[in-house]
């Protein structure tokens, strides 16, 4: 195994290491003093990037970046390191990555709901802006599908619209899951309880379970149960037909205006030299066209979403004042909400 | 059944590709369950990419291997040095501690790979038997089940303390309020967060677990660091004595049951497990007061139970799809990497592999406890390096350890605090087990509790309309309310009758 | 304590067989009087009003309507209750012990690990690993210089071997190999 080389290097801890490499130890290299300096000679990158995952290992989340970063390491050249950093849906280590100098050495990945959805619940005076960071590549795009119990009556999104109250299951409050059923039931004017659980497996096993009549989870948590015939899909809140389920309609074709769904790209701390930024944005372009990324994405379900900086930028300021502008509409509180 | 498939599993294992494989996670996993805060769950994460490249059957029997290894791992520094890794060694941490500064470390390891080597062949046996039944049970429990199965284990935790009852309450009442720290499970509301996003999901167990027991015992003995150790003159064999054989041989097959049954239950099953084998033991003891001060029934039960957890939280992976825990949640996307997705079908359309990963365990196990014998003997030496070198060590390993959970810094400041707050406790007569222990189950109390409110509609009538929730409700009632009232009353009228014996 | 009985292989099986510390002659750890007995009882007190106070703020909801204060508001009565009880019976209580003059070691030892953390990320592991072994152990543990040394430096080149070297844990780090 690669020893991964530690690079959050401020010009203190540079200071700091260089003083200790000289006093203390005889240090083959030390990573602090190196780095930073060279970039700017257009040769980045001269050692290793570290890639900073906002959430606990074996996610989804977790997994797409470890493949994408491998893929990124031949068009890069350097190996790219991932270092796991969760907490408050990605809010913890993306916003040590943003702290990072921008020398292109520090990346990481980044959530579509941490700037859409989790401001309903949570009001965070210093979450992160939209326009304070760099999106240095664009990954991918994860729909969420309505499923009931394969044994239930409800053959339709109608049928199940019909229920006197329905209970659903959530992977938890401040998810796109538990905001796509909150909006389509009120948008349908059904009394519905919402059932947080801890993440999507829990809720998936209360609706194998009987728990609850619905579920709203991601393709990557259904599908096998779908193909499996336990469980049943209605409606998928995207734009279009996912290709997975091609004949499963979407809410929208329903009558019911909500799309919601997770994307995931890759940040970088504001004002990258205008050579890294490129040399990061072709890397990942090429990682993109990678056989094993593509297989990664095709068995998980996922489908890609790849845009421009701008446009993707230009997607989440929309998509955080759509669900805001609907929850107020519905008058749906989250988090706070008594 | 039909035994073809079965018997074709064991061809997949004894390929000699396979087996090396088995080696390597069993031997990996022991390393990082030794390894206080490296949980298998990151472990089988930074090694998925190297198993892309390998046959699918192969690469699951070395991530699996990985995750019962770590079983065995975890106990050894539970043992020696009182740091519990893993939330379903905490009740070994009790009597296992003990018997090591008895000088029975040697003995208490080795019936906790015994046991544990047992309890893992007996679930697997179990599995290979039973797996598609009970996996329908693990959909029988809803919220309204665990809130129940919670509550028992809360009542239970209070039963494990040594000290004064209302001390142990006290604790395991400061560990129920330290749980609720975080996002709320239902609405979202940030509780004593203080508006830091460090504390937004909780605290990890790891950390006050470290924290309670491995901080605060080394504090605690710098206070006194110039009155002498009590020194442990011998460290007992590996093999334990007939006589401690003859004591934990019950207790390592009641506690294979209860951890094969319970570690089905995705979410909490096996710490239920361990800390149910362990109230089990000290209620069936003769002699109960033994416990907590090294009785080896203490290490036999939950180590045998918390193993066969292990083993059959693979049922609700391999024959519904649902991972039971973190590490099978990895282990969910490793089989999804390989093309092969885990649920219903996996085992009609990849027998090979789901016999082969399986079987893989009998040799896992075997090969984890001839593993363990010789290791034992290395580890408990550890023992005699004194404690003014062992214990900076211990301590070291530790903050590294808390640091590597989330790689966060703000980790370790709070496994400092939390080892001052287990130091406080030592002196003012308080246990770490009860709080550590409500810690883990006060969450799944209220969680479920506040599910199954919204699912019965706010009618509390609901926990005893399901017929699993009302057995378990009878069973609450029955071990917390009837029992002990009927000890109470008999104990009252023996001693009463003593007392007229001794008066006449 | 007699000389034969400090010389037991546990003393002497250690790297490098420096002589045995002197140590003090054993004594009974002093017990908390009824001061550490009503402490005892006043912690809980005071940690489950706070609690309840606090818990008031996230709003209560009913039993069957559970708000996200309710629980904790419930624990905290519990805890509450408890250290009543154990004020109550502190006359009786004996299983306290007195804080000793060796307590300031403790905080020294905590606050120690505190710096140890702050240092972490901010210059690497290894120097306050270094540092950190050599104020335990010398100044802790009242071992000898040479051991100190041999101790400190080993045992943080074993961390590095093992933690980033074999199982790839992305510590912070200033030497890179």
């Amino acid at each position: 195994m690669k020893s991964p080389v530690w690079s959050r290097t401020t010009s203190r801890r540079r200071l700091l290491a260089g003083f200790a490499a000289l006093a203390v130890l005889p240090v083959a290299a030390c990573s602090g003093v190196q780095g930073g300096k060279d970039a700017a000679g257009g040769n980045y990158p001269t050692r290793a990037v570290q890639f900073t995952v906002p959430f606990a290992p074996g996610g989804s989340s977790d997994l797409i970046s470890r493949a994408a970063a491998k893929a990124a390491e031949k068009p890069l050249g350097q190996s790219v390191v991932i270092t796991n950093k969760p907490g408050a849906n990605g809010a913890v280590g993306d916003k040590e990555v943003l702290a990072s100098a921008a020398d292109g050495y520090t990346v990481g990945l980044a959530v579509k709901s941490l700037f859409a959805i989790t401001p309903l619940a949570v009001k965070d005076p210093t979450a992160i802006q939209v326009d304070n960071m760099e999106i240095v590549a664009t990954l991918n795009q994860e729909d969420y599908v309505l499923v009931v119990n394969a044994a239930s009556p409800y053959q339709t999104l109608e049928d199940l619209l019909k229920a006197p109250t329905i209970r659903y299951a959530t992977a938890g409050v401040g998810t796109g899951a538990q905001l796509s059923q909150a909006l389509l039931f009120k948008a349908a004017n059904v009394k519905a309880t919402d059932v947080p659980f801890d993440g999507g497996a829990p809720a998936t096993t209360a609706l194998l379970g009987n728990q609850v009549e619905a579920l709203s989870a991601s393709l990557a948590e259904t599908m096998e149960q779908i193909k499996a015939g336990k469980l049943r899909p209605l409606a998928v809140f995207s734009e279009k037909r996912s290709t997975y389920l091609p004949e499963v309609p979407t809410a929208k074709e329903k009558g019911f205006d909500v799309v919601v769904d997770q994307r995931r790209f890759i940040i970088a701390p504001k004002g990258l030299p205008e050579d890294v930024s490129k040399a990061l944005n072709d890397a990942f372009a090429e990682a993109r066209k990678d056989a094993a990324y593509d297989k990664f994405l095709k068995d998980n379900y996922m489908e890609r979403w790849e845009v421009s900086d701008e446009e993707a930028r230009q997607h989440l300021k929309d998509a955080a004042k759509q669900y805001a502008d609907l929850t107020a509409k519905f008058q749906l509180t989250f988090g706070s909400g008594k | 059944m039909d035994l073809a498939p079965v018997l074709s599993g064991f061809a997949v294992v004894f390929e000699p590709q396979n087996l090396l494989y088995c080696l390597i996670g069993v031997t990996l996993g022991m390393l990082v369950g030794v390894l206080p805060g490296l949980g298998p769950a990151a472990t089988i994460a930074i090694l998925l990419p190297i198993t892309y490249g390998i046959e699918p059957a192969a690469a699951v029997i070395l991530l699996a291997g990985i995750f019962y290894g770590a079983q065995y791992g975890g106990t050894i520094t539970s043992v020696l040095l009182r740091l519990p890794g893993e939330a379903s060694s905490v009740v070994t941490a009790i009597d296992g501690y003990q018997m090591a500064r008895q000088g029975k470390a040697g003995s208490a390891l080795g019936i906790a790979a015994i046991g544990s080597f047992i309890g893992g062949t007996a679930s697997i046996i179990l599995l290979t038997l039973v797996a598609p039944f009970v996996a329908n049970f693990a959909l029988e429990f809803g919220p309204a089940e665990y809130s129940v199965l919670a509550l028992i284990g809360i009542f239970l935790v209070a039963t494990l303390g040594n000290g004064t009852l209302i001390k142990s309450v006290a604790a395991g009442g400061v560990g129920l309020i330290l749980a609720t720290v975080g996002l709320d499970p239902i609405v979202g509301t940030a509780r004593f967060t203080f508006g830091s996003d460090q504390l937004a999901d909780g605290i990890d167990f790891v950390i006050v677990a470290m924290g309670l027991f491995g901080v605060g015992e080394i504090l605690y003995n710098l206070e006194h660091r110039l009155r002498p150790q009590p020194a442990v003159l011998s460290f007992g064999r590996a093999i334990p004595t007939r006589l401690e054989w003859l004591r934990s041989r019950l207790a390592i097959l009641r506690g294979s049951v209860v951890g094969f049954v319970l570690g089905v239950l995705p979410g909490g099953g096996a710490t239920m497990s361990s800390l149910v084998a362990y109230a089990v033991e000290k209620r069936s003891a003769k002699d109960p007061s033994r416990f907590g001060k090294g009785a080896i029934e203490g290490v036999a039960g939950p180590e045998s139970a918390n193993n066969a957890a292990a083993t059959s939280s693979f049922i609700p992976l391999l024959t519904l799809g649902i991972p039971a825990n973190a590490t099978m949640a990895v282990l969910f996307g490793a089989l999804l990497l390989q093309g092969i997705p885990p649920g219903p079908q996996l085992i009609v359309d990849h027998p090979d592999v789901f016999w082969g990963v399986v079987n893989s365990m009998y040799v896992g196990n075997i090969l984890l406890l001839l593993l363990s014998i010789p290791l034992i003997g290395v580890f408990v030496r550890l023992l005699r390096v004194r404690a003014a070198i062992l214990a900076p060590l211990t301590v070291l390993i530790t903050m590294i350890g808390v640091y590597s959970i989330r790689n966060n810094v703000f980790d370790m400041f709070l496994v400092v605090a939390l080892g001052l707050v287990g130091y406080g406790m030592k002196k003012l007569g308080f246990e770490p087990g009860p709080f550590v222990l409500a810690f883990v189950l006060g969450e799944l109390l209220e969680s479920s509790f506040r599910r199954s409110m919204r699912l019965f509609g706010g009618d509390l009538t609901g926990f005893v309309e399901r017929p699993v929730s009302a057995v378990l409700v009878a069973v609450f009632v029955l071990t917390v309310v009837i029992v002990p009232v009927l000890r109470a009353v008999r104990g009252r009228q023996a001693a009463r009758a003593e007392r007229e014996v001794v008066g006449v | 304590m007699t000389a034969e009985e400090s010389a037991t292989p546990g003393e002497r099986a250690v790297v490098d067989g420096t002589p045995p510390v002197t140590e003090l002659p054993e004594g009974e750890i002093p017990s908390g009087g009824p001061g550490h007995a009503v402490l005892a009882g006043v912690v809980p007190v005071l940690l489950g009003l706070v609690t309840m106070w606090l818990a008031r703020d996230l709003g209560l909801g009913t039993l069957t309507d559970p708000g996200p204060g309710l629980w904790p508001m419930i624990v905290a009565v519990l805890v509450l209750l408890t250290g009543v009880g154990i004020l109550l019976r502190a006359r009786q209580a004996r299983d306290t012990e007195a804080f000793t003059r060796g307590a300031v070691v403790v905080v020294i030892a905590a606050a120690s690990l505190a710096l140890y953390a702050f240092l972490f990320e901010l210059v690497g592991f290894e120097i306050p690993t270094v540092l950190l072994l050599v104020l335990w152990l010398k100044f802790f543990g009242n071992e000898s210089w040479r051991t100190t040394a041999v101790v400190s430096v080993v045992a943080t080149a074993a961390a590095y071997a093992l933690f980033i070297t074999a199982l790839g844990v992305p510590l912070p780090h200033l030497i890179a190999i």
